[in-house]
């Protein structure tokens, strides 16, 4: 019963959030009458989701057939819920997927290119005024930060490679590859004139 | 079955809470009471509850293995709670039949299913759930909630559910039943006894129906009484899961 109790919370909160995105839900209707379950290994858990054209369905148990089954031990569903690149999680080896994959890599990609439109959702609180407000007032925070961050990446690796010279410099690393890579060459092409002319003066028996 | 309140040359009696009546005025009782309660049966559902009647419905989804193109019968179904969840999963080439013996508490699911925007693929009929205008061998899965008790001939009820069922069909009744600890048996008789008459009064001034709604449930069989008249009435694989201590039990049971 707790466990339903706190499904039934994340539905309701997370059908919220896929209805900000214009696409989602007509693709999810795609899948209606599907049924993914998701067993996780460590700690031993388990999910049953229903798409539908009103969102996801989550279910602690269900008595009907299933069409797709995903096991995995909770870090790698987690790093499925998170990660940009949800397929590339789905084909690791501790990944385990029975039964009709393509329900689930659709279901994959439709969470992974939601567009949230967070904007619409704040008009219908503060008005059109005070969301264009907070909008852009988060939107210039939000580039501002970003632009910081990067700023901060590109100093902090300049020093390290530049200043104290603890790495080695990203050209300076290019080059020694390069050098690396004409050695490997030139290994390769003696190594096949060696066995060349070792085939040439072999006796003939 | 021998009643043993059938007396030769008298009417039989039924219960309707903790008093016995001639069996043909119970639906009536019955109906008064859910006439009167009607318009804020969700209200109260929720406050008497505390929320809890939503994950038991839930539960009793999750258990039915309803599935897209279905057909489901969902009796006494009152204000459509378990109908609305049935309809998207059914999906537009399935059908849930909402059926209730009272005329209020149908037009009450019809009206607040409608305004959800729940239609097409649901349809509302009055029935006595004792003799269902359905055809044998019809309905994917049946589901009765918080209406069993209210039936004046259960083992008629159930008989009738198993034969609108198509064979491999699942019967769902949810109920009320008996708490399986003394303790929260005791909590369980002071709150129906003394707060759900009183939160009665207080909200739709009337606390005769929720002294007739805590009489009634002590009145209904208790899980294994029920699964016995499950498998009596011939269905098989009748199993039963206890809900909020036993307060709620949900039996399941397969057409063979």
């Amino acid at each position: 019963m707790v466990i339903s109790g706190l499904l039934a919370g994340v539905e309701l909160g997370l059908n919220r959030v896929l209805r900000l995105d214009s696409t989602a839900l007509p693709r999810l209707a795609g899948l209606a009458g599907r049924v993914i379950a998701v067993d996780c290994q460590k700690p031993s858990l388990q999910l049953f989701i229903l798409p539908d054209g009103e969102g996801l369905r989550l279910a602690a148990h269900w008595a009907g057939e299933v069409d797709c089954r995903l096991q995995a031990p909770a870090t790698s569903l987690l790093r499925l819920a998170t990660s940009r690149e949800k397929t590339a999680v789905l084909h690791s080896p501790e990944v385990e997927l029975e039964g009709d994959s393509a329900v689930l890599l659709e279901l994959a990609g439709i969470l992974q290119d939601l567009e949230l439109d967070w904007e619409y959702e704040l008009s219908r609180w503060l008005g059109p005024v005070g969301s264009q407000l907070l909008g852009s007032h988060l939107r210039s925070r939000a580039s501002w930060t970003r632009e910081t961050l990067d700023s901060l990446r590109l100093n902090l690796a300049d020093y390290l490679s530049e200043e104290s010279r603890s790495l080695v410099g990203q050209r300076e690393a290019d080059a020694r590859f390069a050098e690396l890579d004409r050695l490997k060459l030139a290994l390769d092409r003696l190594d096949a004139r060696v066995e060349r002319l070792a085939q040439k003066n072999k006796p003939i028996a | 079955m021998n009643d043993p309140r059938k007396n030769e040359g008298s009417e039989p009696t039924t219960h309707f809470g903790f008093q016995d009546v001639p069996e043909s005025q119970k639906a009536q009782k019955v109906a008064e009471v859910f006439h009167s309660v009607a318009a804020k049966y969700d209200l109260m559902n929720d406050l008497l509850s505390g929320g809890m009647h939503r994950l038991w419905k839930r539960f009793t989804i999750e258990l039915s293995g309803v599935r897209t193109g279905n057909r489901v019968l969902d009796i006494a179904g009152g204000t459509g709670d378990l109908t609305k969840q049935f309809s998207r999963l059914v999906g537009p080439t399935g059908e849930v039949v909402l059926a209730d013996i009272n005329a209020s508490m149908l037009r009450v699911g019809r009206d607040r299913l409608l305004d959800r925007g729940v239609a097409g693929n649901v349809k509302f009929v009055q029935a006595d759930a004792e003799k269902l205008p359905f055809p044998d061998n019809h309905f994917d899965c049946v589901t009765i909630a918080f209406g069993l008790r209210n039936v004046t001939h259960k083992d008629d009820a159930i008989r009738s559910m198993l034969r609108v069922l198509k064979p491999g069909g699942r019967l769902l009744v949810l109920e009320f039943s008996k708490p399986s600890s003394n303790l929260l048996s005791k909590v369980y008789d002071t709150y129906s006894f003394n707060f759900m008459p009183l939160m009665g009064k207080l909200i739709t001034n009337d606390a005769d129906s929720y002294r007739y709604l805590a009489e009634s449930i002590r009145m209904h069989p208790d899980q294994d009484t029920l699964k016995a008249m499950m498998v009596e009435a011939g269905f098989e694989r009748v199993t039963y899961h206890n809900m909020t201590g036993g307060i709620v039990a949900l039996h399941r049971g397969i057409k063979p």
